[in-house]
């Protein structure tokens, strides 16, 4: 495998897992709105705020902050590089120099999407369309996985991909729980919050799609430190932080050997289960989200080192 | 008589049509085609082309275009109605392309060693001297088996009275075979129905039969050879095809940036297991950016040191270096010559009739009949620097006049022909166009594979005889069709078979 091939892999995995997350933050806090009643302040910026792109948001669109705008910026705007629109063309850029390693039906699918959002995109912005043109980037990005999981060789390049997309499951994880937990619901008084506390977890669980598993796994009731627990420590939920990194770590033997990265990814791991969930309750949730980040951004650093820079 | 199109309506009778002897009477290799199209309606032949159309965005089949700064993919230009040839003509046809290449072969390999058809004095020694692609850095070489055109794409038109021209080999990069494949995929998807009642020769063995020419130019046999397409990135506009390959043979797609010449002159890919040697290139640059080492210094796509990896034997360049000192179109003219020498034959496919401007006698007839006459430049290709003489202004003649004299080893003429034409779907309805053909040869020394008919280019354009993509040329599905079974054939065999029973009694 080529260096430069492995790490197109490697984003393209990233890319895909990207876009996906964001249509589902999106269409949640969609659902979300529904639910809450007028009087608790709620805004669309916690989603700006989710994807790290608050600055560029408010040079680009100067302080505004309406609901179209939002969207526009968040599923469409080219200039935005964590828009849905942005993560499909970087990842059909990518796929374009590396078509032969994927099987065809990828490339014929990421094209389906593609054409979807040059085409429709404009359309969908609107609350009723929406919904549907969300579900469609969340289906044709489950159905490109499902086919890379199905039709293509679990050989080196797959696990590349599936490194990629670990990781960035794993940060976008992170980035919900730390805007969601802290900032999505601004209460006046404390009494303005409690009836309504369940219904921010619960919330975080469905971005994710984790509300059903959760309940599943967890036999108590949905509260902050369960639902933390769930989706940082829980061995067995594809989207959780902890998942991410023990499938990037089962993937390691697999791959030409590299000690640094081994002992960065232990770090990660080790940061995340040593977590105390109940004592994060009382504050400092933000902090430990942009620990674990940083734990995230050095496993990047160390996979680019071990394979992608090699001489 | 169906409710579809009307086949007398047809107007083929100007030029030489593919499919039809005349309005109404399609050619026997066409029968089945036009009985079938006959049953479709105007509206179901709509449907059908949209249906190819979109097949051709799903399946993502493109080329590039490089406009303002931004590599835009279009789609495919596609004509849904396919080209017939029989599969006896193809025969005869197959054999005269692999004549053609095997006498090429000798040709550039005795250029670049003892050059003894030019101490015989059937080639010129001042032709060689003058030809921009003649590479002196390869003389005394021998690549393996002594085959420098492994893959070689000639462009067959066939002219008013039917007879199949060979108009020019090409035999340094040679693009179009995946649209070839490509094209048959979309016709069966358009029309599935018809390939159950005709046999059409399949043409899907191409990338199978590139792998193997490709891993018998490995320098270490035996063992299983490391082989990549060296691409010159996504802007090339055959980008698409370069992909396709790579992807159909299973071997890596590189870039210059992944390759380099280590201290042993074996050339090796970064990969994420360290450097890995490489056996063959197949190489889709052209030679001068090949390697800054050896040719343009400036050049950001080659391999630095990969010429030196191959003049000592490590690695295999398809084709090799210098090959295209043999598809110079003045060059073109002496191969019904090579053939006679190297092989002791008479070319089964004729050249189109052409005129050196080198040799006086022939430049006068060329300077005197500017406005009949096709006049190329030696070494362009893509359709480009041509002077048309029906189509000319007498500026452009002037133009040309002067560009001959002041360079008469650069150009050669040629009759304008009447190019063939087959039905082809326009916004007016069905209308003849004019179409060529490039079959693909592929050589390795103990055997030749040609392609099963080839890559069949249509000028969309009426009256236009222009058939590269670049230029508004789209193509079609191009079908040998074998006739052994049918009726026309029984009847033909059922005679043969009477008279060997009459002499037998």
């Amino acid at each position: 495998m080529l260096s430069r091939v492995a790490d197109n892999l490697y984003w393209f995995g990233r890319y895909l897992q990207r876009a996906e997350n964001t249509a589902r933050i999106v269409n949640v806090h969609g659902h979300l709105i529904f639910d809450l009643p007028r009087q608790v302040e709620f805004g669309w910026l916690p989603l700006v705020q989710i994807l790290g792109q608050e600055e560029a948001f408010r040079e680009r669109y100067e302080g505004a902050s309406s609901e179209a705008q939002i969207m526009r910026f968040l599923l469409l705007d080219e200039q935005n590089p964590a828009s849905i629109i942005c993560s499909l063309q970087n990842a059909r850029e990518i796929l374009r120099t590396i078509r032969e390693c994927a099987p065809r039906e990828v490339w014929e699918r990421l094209n389906d999407l593609h054409y979807l959002l040059q085409e429709k995109g404009d359309k969908a912005l609107t609350r009723s369309k929406r919904q549907d043109f969300l579900q469609q980037i969340i289906d044709g990005a489950l159905l490109i996985y499902g086919m890379i999981g199905a039709n293509m060789s679990t050989d080196v390049g797959y696990h590349f991909l599936r490194i990629g997309a670990s990781i960035e499951q794993a940060d976008m994880t992170t980035r919900i729980i730390d805007v969601r937990s802290s900032s999505l619901i601004k209460p006046k008084t404390a009494e303005d919050l409690a009836p309504f506390q369940n219904i921010q977890w619960m919330g975080v669980l469905r971005s994710l799609m984790a509300y059903q598993m959760f309940r599943r796994h967890v036999r108590g009731r949905v509260n902050g430190p369960n639902v933390l627990r769930f989706l940082l420590q829980n061995r067995e939920f594809p989207r959780s932080v902890t998942y991410c990194l023990n499938s990037i770590s089962q993937t390691l033997p697999r791959l030409p050997p590299d000690r640094p990265l081994q002992r960065t990814l232990d770090r990660c791991r080790a940061l995340v289960m040593d977590a105390d969930v109940d004592r994060l309750m009382l504050g400092g949730i933000s902090e430990v989200m942009d620990e674990i980040q940083v734990g995230l951004a050095n496993v990047h650093d160390g996979v680019s080192k071990a394979w992608f820079q090699a001489a | 008589m169906g409710t579809g199109i009307d086949w007398r309506q047809y107007r083929c009778e100007k030029f030489y049509d593919e499919l039809f002897e005349a309005p109404g009477q399609p050619r026997p290799a066409a029968r089945h085609l036009a009985e079938y199209l006959d049953d479709l309606s105007e509206t179901e032949l709509g449907e059908r082309r949209l249906a190819a159309e979109l097949a051709i965005r799903v399946m993502g089949i493109t080329f590039t275009v490089y406009t303002e700064g931004k590599n835009v993919d279009r789609a495919w230009p596609f004509d849904i109605i396919p080209r017939t040839i029989p599969r006896t003509e193809w025969q005869r046809t197959e054999a005269g392309l692999k004549q053609r290449v095997q006498a090429l072969n000798h040709f550039i390999q005795d250029i670049y060693g003892s050059q003894k058809i030019v101490k015989d004095k059937i080639f010129p020694a001042n032709l060689l001297e003058e030809s921009v692609n003649f590479r002196p850095q390869c003389v005394g070489m021998r690549p393996k088996n002594g085959i420098w055109a492994h893959i070689c794409g000639s462009d067959l038109v066939r002219d008013g009275d039917g007879t199949l021209y060979v108009l020019e080999d090409n035999l340094r990069v040679p693009s179009g075979v995946s649209y070839m494949v490509e094209n048959r995929l979309v016709t069966k998807r358009v029309f599935p129905e018809i390939f159950e009642n005709m046999n059409i020769l399949p043409v899907d063995d191409y990338p199978a039969q590139l792998y193997d020419t490709l891993a018998a130019m490995s320098p270490r046999p035996g063992e299983v050879p490391n082989i990549v397409l060296l691409t010159p990135g996504i802007y090339n506009s055959a980008y698409f095809e370069h992909c396709w390959l790579a992807q159909q043979m299973g071997i890596e797609l590189v870039e210059g940036q992944d390759l380099s010449v280590g201290d042993d002159d074996c050339v090796y890919m970064r990969t994420i297991y360290g450097p890995q040697r490489v056996d063959v290139i197949y190489r889709r640059i052209d030679d001068l950016f090949l390697d800054p080492e050896a040719f343009n210094p400036d050049s950001m796509l080659g391999v630095r040191g990969v010429m030196r990896a191959w003049l000592k034997g490590k690695v295999a360049l398809v084709n090799a270096p210098g090959a295209g000192v043999a598809d110079d179109k003045v060059v073109y003219s002496f191969v019904p010559a090579m053939i006679r020498y190297y092989l002791g034959e008479d070319a089964i496919l004729p050249n189109v009739p052409s005129y050196l401007c080198m040799d006086p006698k022939q430049r006068d007839y060329v300077l005197a009949n500017l406005d009949k006459l096709v006049v190329k430049p030696a070494n362009e290709s893509g359709g480009y620097g041509m002077l048309i003489g029906p189509n000319s202004t007498k500026a452009q003649r002037e133009q040309f006049r002067d560009l001959i004299l002041a360079n008469p080893r650069n150009y050669m003429a040629q009759p304008t022909l009447s190019l063939s034409t087959a039905p082809t779907l326009t916004e007016g309805g069905i209308e003849p166009r004019h179409l060529d053909l490039r079959p693909f040869i592929l050589s390795r020394g103990d055997s030749t594979y040609v392609t099963t008919g080839g890559l069949t280019r249509v000028a969309m354009v009426k009256g236009s005889l222009v058939v590269n993509s670049s230029q508004g040329g789209g193509a079609k599905d191009t079908w040998i069709v074998d006739m052994e079974g049918t009726e026309a054939s029984q009847a033909q065999s059922q005679s043969q078979s009477q008279s060997i029973g009459a002499e037998a009694a």
